[in-house]
């Protein structure tokens, strides 16, 4: 019987942790998708994470082939898909998109003229796992 | 004087609305953010923004409008229906050779969307036709023979026009060299272009009948003169003196291509949507 009530403690407890760590399912589908633009032949800068993006509150910035990229996390593909408008927001005035790959949300932006024909771009969601 | 002030107001309200992005095609999306122009699918970059193709599959947006012959709307986004080789596009490529219709869902994914090219000659696009029985495919072109619905014989005096913009455009079109399949919709009577088209045989846009004698768009009957520019290579003009009334003008590839498109029996044309 007391086994049992431990055990329960041990996966509250887990959970807990889980939560406290923040997105962490997140992160690590981030992790892979910019190590999927690597294997793909695309050159990712680091990404930092950006405070109080409009886009999301857990996002990441970097470059990719010197396109300014940003990855969001969320809670599910339902609120990444949601975010999509604010995505292109983030975009502005430029040739970009904002694409929805599970509960994450790519969205990069073309400012500096790197991509004139989008070949980076769209390796960016062909790339994607 | 006040009404002079309110007429001179609403004109230059107008005005504002004819030179606004928001007049081009694709600004019913309800989410349109800036100066952006949704599109999905490759499609042709402006010359005055670098030319050739735009790479990107999927939805995104630019700075410049899409226009109306060209594309369509889907899922508002604007989704190109030209033909990609004009704009030296290089990937893989299927012939066809009339007009028909394109399943914009099958192409790039979204809701269920019919949409129709009116391109009445021999052409390209990037993707097959969907598996769809009234295609049929002759001398590795395709043939829409099926029964055309209401909607693509309603809208096609508006955007026939397409043709006006690709005629003059010198690049490799697919020759086609084999009769039409059977209820071809090229040979449908609200399918036969007004006007009169001549050309010389083996080029353009016009379609062979069994002697060589090009028939285009149209009755042609009597004596004329047939003007056909022939792409590269070698670029030449030839001015012919056929039979048939009228003038026309013909642009067609200087070789037969009888081009298998890459990757052809790949996922029968239903190419993974990207959404």
């Amino acid at each position: 019987m007391r086994a049992p009530a431990i055990a329960r403690a041990v996966v509250v407890v887990g959970l807990a942790a889980i939560g406290a760590c923040g997105n962490g399912g997140g992160n690590a589908a981030r992790e892979a998708l910019i190590a999927a633009w690597k294997t793909g032949g695309l050159a990712p800068s680091a990404f930092a994470a950006v405070k109080d993006s409009p886009v999301g509150t857990d996002c990441q910035a970097g470059t990719v082939n010197h396109v300014d990229v940003m990855v969001c996390s969320y809670p599910s593909a339902e609120a990444a898909k949601a975010a999509q408008d604010l995505g292109l927001q983030w975009v502005g005035d430029t040739t970009g998109i904002a694409t929805p790959k599970g509960s994450l949300l790519i969205v990069a932006a073309d400012r500096k003229k790197a991509d004139p024909k989008g070949t980076t771009i769209n390796q960016l969601v062909k790339l994607a796992p | 004087m006040r009404t002079t002030m309110i007429v001179g107001l609403v004109g230059l309200v107008g005005l504002v609305g004819l030179v606004s992005p928001a007049v081009f095609a694709g600004d019913s999306h309800p989410h349109r953010v800036g100066h952006q122009v949704r599109f999905v699918g490759i499609h042709p970059i402006p010359k005055s923004e670098g030319g050739g193709m735009c790479a990107i599959e999927g939805p995104h947006v630019h700075i410049y409008a899409a226009n109306k012959l060209e594309y369509r709307t889907h899922d508002g986004d604007n989704y190109f229906v030209g033909d990609p080789v004009a704009y030296n596009y290089e990937g893989p490529k299927y012939a066809y050779k009339g007009p028909h219709p394109i399943h914009v869902d099958a192409v790039v994914g979204g809701s269920p969307d019919t949409e129709y090219c009116y391109i009445e000659g021999p052409h390209y696009h990037y993707f097959r036709p969907a598996d769809d029985p009234d295609f049929k495919l002759a001398g590795d072109a395709y043939f829409y023979v099926g029964e055309p619905p209401h909607a693509f014989v309603e809208a096609r005096p508006a955007l026939i026009g397409i043709n006006a913009t690709y005629r003059p455009l010198v690049y490799t079109r697919p020759v086609v060299e084999v009769d039409a399949p059977t209820g071809w919709i090229g040979a449908r009577a609200e399918f036969v272009t007004p006007g009169v088209v001549v050309e010389s045989p083996g080029v353009g846009w016009g379609h062979h009948d069994h002697d060589g004698v090009v028939v285009g768009g149209g009755a042609v009957v009597g004596a004329g003169i047939g003007v056909t520019i022939v792409a590269p290579p070698p670029p030449s003009i030839s001015i012919g003196i056929g039979v048939g009334v009228g003038v026309g003008v013909g642009v067609g590839g200087g070789a037969v291509v009888h081009e298998r498109g890459h990757d052809r029996g790949h996922d029968k044309g239903r190419h993974r949507g990207w959404r």
